[in-house]
């Protein structure tokens, strides 16, 4: 295999990935719009007024009227909570599954009762889950922008009342948790059956194929080189899922050995079953059809958008001999979820897949024409 | 001993026979017992061949699209094959470039068996394959770039897009290129290795009169370079404007090969002067006790084959001292439509 030839083919699909505008769309643009999109609609789908349970130690007219001006921006809905002393508080927001948590110390009332000392301080405590950033930014904002104006009312803009922040850790997983992992495997699959499909039917049409064959570059140099740039693109739409979770949605991804191991088999995978579709249609505008058709029921049925569990039986146990719910189920327990056995398992799975795929696609190609 | 099948036009029945290399075998239809005869192609031997083809034959299941076909290509000059849609020109061509499985037959590059050592003949080849499109969003310079990293002998890139005048055009997306210029960079990706065989399948189909003129013009260039062209086209002009040596092939036959003046003499009219609208009725029986060929075309025009040039004179002269009266007067010479025109309809009757 001569390295120069695969740089120079490396260099060629760069140029051309970066010039096609609908490629950049489908395999960037595309993924992070759907998102965007799925994680508006459902992070703010259960509550139009947010939420928080407040455990209030201190009991006073002053803590009373707080509570009053939470409620009264009509973004807040505040309910008592159920217990009684600060010490059990974790085990009772993890318990409950609560996604935020007000404490107001026992003292508040005292130390607005004026004349108000300018140094004094007394601080509430903001308990809050990371995967929900998107509602407990707005609440956090809320409790913020009352605090601030009791401060201008009590102690004349002096920060006398604060806030302390505390991150719980969650038991429970957001919507956004299940469905990026999923958008990983999607795109994926989409960029390599497309990709693949390409290759084996416009290239094949446009005599690009007939010419690479009188031409010393070898087959294994070939193949090689495409699948180099299709788990390039395979990273890179992952890093870009990867980078909107964590940065938008403020999600606890991990980069493990794993998920790696998956998105690499993924690849190979959906370029293998390119070569196969691409070995049964004749012509670009059956081969995008196909393509369709394949990609399609896997997108909705494979668990991407929702969980399978929320389908019929039937189509539950069709779900299972898809490639692409082990793709997804392997990436969330591999980079969401941190279960390491079921990780194992979904990859050995995926990988199984790949490589009958992948010999398949490339056993069935017709390289010469007969 | 060669081995040639043919359909036998009474009953479509497919017979196998065999012959000695241009041969004419008389051949009887075992199942209707139609007669009829069977040509079998001369083996060009050539001294230092750069391409030679010996009983190439391919078959798509019941259709035989290239029938045992013979020929040799000279190094250094333009071989066009020339032939209507559908006559096995691309599967010829493909076959020779190793693209497509021969279903029999042998084929030689430079004396190499393809079959086994195309490997070795690759960095000495072109190809354009026919409608060809190369990679819609690399420049044509880029594009050049990229095909020529492929091999290990390689032309300077700016001497292929001088060559080609494709300059202006080297920081253009191939996209955007106009049929025309598509085609020349087709061509110039051919060339990237300094090829000594160029294969140009189709080069000019779909171009406009002045893109294709302007195609040829690099081809022609291409011989001056000392380039073996192999050229496959339905258009006549452009085998007769290019070609040093000219195979025509139908249905899969080779029914002629030879240069362009060999295979007019030998098939076509030859020269052929016309009188336009002779008013005289005895024009012609002038002409005839003057031993001229006349025949009468039309109402009264009248066709006179010339076969020296001295006799135009002559004919003018005798129209003259006749007081013969005409509008006008031209001399056609026998051009390939004629040629393939009278071999396809001679043919026809030959094979059973
Ligand atoms: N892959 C194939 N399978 C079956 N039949 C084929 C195949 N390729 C070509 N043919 C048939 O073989 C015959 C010769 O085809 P070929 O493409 O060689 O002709 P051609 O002379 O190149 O014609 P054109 O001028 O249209 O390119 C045609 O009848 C065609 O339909
Ligand atoms: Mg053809």
């Amino acid at each position: 295999m001569r390295l120069e030839i695969i740089i120079a083919s490396f260099i060629s699909d760069l140029k051309t990935f970066v010039r096609s505008k609908g490629t950049l769309f489908w395999t960037l643009l595309f993924p992070v719009m759907l998102i965007l999109i799925f994680g508006a609609i459902f992070s703010g789908m259960d509550e139009t007024e947010i939420e928080i349970q407040v455990l209030d130690l201190d009991n006073s007219q002053f803590s009373y009227q707080l509570l009053d001006v939470f409620n009264e921006t009509g973004l807040i809905e505040v309910i008592k909570a159920e217990i009684s002393t600060e010490d059990k508080v974790l085990s009772y927001i993890q318990d409950n599954d609560l996604k935020r948590f007000l404490v107001i110390p026992h003292g508040y009332g005292e130390t607005l009762i004026p004349p108000v000392d300018p140094n004094a301080s007394v601080n509430l405590t903001f308990y809050y889950d990371q995967s929900e950033q998107n509602s407990n930014q707005i609440i956090r904002n809320v409790i913020s922008n009352v605090i601030q104006s009791m401060n201008m009312g009590f102690a004349g803009g002096s920060n006398v009342i604060g806030i302390d922040d505390v991150k719980t850790i969650s038991g429970d997983f957001g919507f956004i948790d299940f469905f990026l992992p999923g958008m990983i495997g999607f795109t994926i699959m989409q960029t390599c059956i497309y990709g693949s499909l390409e290759r084996n039917t416009k290239f094949r049409k446009d005599g690009i194929l007939r010419k690479l064959l009188t031409t010393p570059i070898t087959r294994s140099e070939w193949i090689f080189s495409k699948m180099l740039f299709q788990l390039f693109l395979s990273f890179l739409s992952a890093i870009l899922i990867i980078i909107i979770g964590i940065l938008i949605f403020g999600l606890n991804i991990n980069i493990t050995f794993l998920m790696i191991v998956i998105v690499i088999a993924t690849s190979f995978l959906f370029t293998g079953m390119g070569m196969v579709i691409g070995r049964f249609v004749k012509d670009e505008e059956s081969a995008s059809m196909a393509g369709g058709a394949v990609t399609f029921p896997m997108m909705f049925l494979a668990g991407t958008f929702f969980e399978l569990e929320m389908m019929p039986e039937f189509l539950q146990t069709f779900a299972r001999i898809l490639p692409l719910y082990y793709v997804n189920e392997g990436l969330r327990n591999a980079m969401i979820y941190l279960k390491t056995e079921d990780a194992i398992y979904h990859s050995l799975i995926v990988l199984i897949f790949a490589a009958v795929f992948f010999i398949g696609g490339i056993l069935l190609t017709k390289w010469r024409e007969d | 001993m060669d081995e040639k099948n043919v359909k036998c036009p009474q009953c479509g029945k497919i017979i196998t026979c065999t012959g000695n290399p241009g041969e004419i075998v008389n051949v009887t239809c075992p199942s209707c017992n139609t007669l009829g005869k069977v040509t079998f192609d001369r083996v060009i031997s050539i001294e230092n061949a750069a391409i030679e083809v010996h009983n190439l034959r391919k078959e798509y299941g019941d259709l035989i699209a290239v029938n045992n076909i013979s020929f040799a290509v000279r190094k250094g000059e333009v071989f066009a094959f020339l032939g209507p849609n559908g006559a096995g020109k691309t599967t010829t061509v493909e076959m020779i470039e190793s693209i497509r499985e021969t279903t029999n037959g042998e084929i030689k590059i430079f004396d190499k068996v393809i079959k086994t050592s195309f490997d070795e003949v690759k960095e000495l080849i072109g190809i354009l394959p026919q409608e060809f499109h190369s990679f819609e969003r690399l420049t044509v310079r880029e594009t050049l770039e990229f095909f020529s990293k492929l091999f290990k002998r390689r032309a300077n890139i700016d001497d292929i897009l001088t060559g080609m005048d494709l300059e202006d055009q080297k920081d253009k997306l191939y996209m955007n290129l106009s049929g025309g210029l598509k085609q020349r960079v087709g061509v110039a990706i051919a060339l990237v290795n300094n090829p000594e065989i160029v294969f140009l399948d189709e080069p000019t189909t779909g171009l406009d009169p002045k893109a294709r003129r302007e195609v040829w013009e690099f081809i022609a260039n291409l011989r001056n370079q000392g380039k073996t062209v192999f050229l496959t086209t339905h258009y006549m002009e452009e085998a007769e404007y290019l070609a040093d040596h000219i195979a025509i092939i139908h249905k899969g036959n080779i029914i002629a090969e030879g240069t362009l003046d060999e295979l007019i003499n030998k098939y076509g009219q030859g020269t052929i002067l016309h009188v336009r609208n002779c008013k005289d009725r005895n024009a012609s029986n002038i002409l005839k006790e003057n031993d001229f060929d006349v025949s009468i075309s039309g109402d009264s025009d009248l066709a006179i084959k010339i076969d020296n040039k001295e006799r135009v004179l002559e004919i003018l002269s005798l129209l003259r001292h006749e007081c013969i009266e005409y509008d006008s007067i031209d001399i056609r010479r026998s051009n390939l439509e004629e040629v393939f025109l009278h071999l396809t309809g001679a043919r026809l009757s030959e094979e059973i």
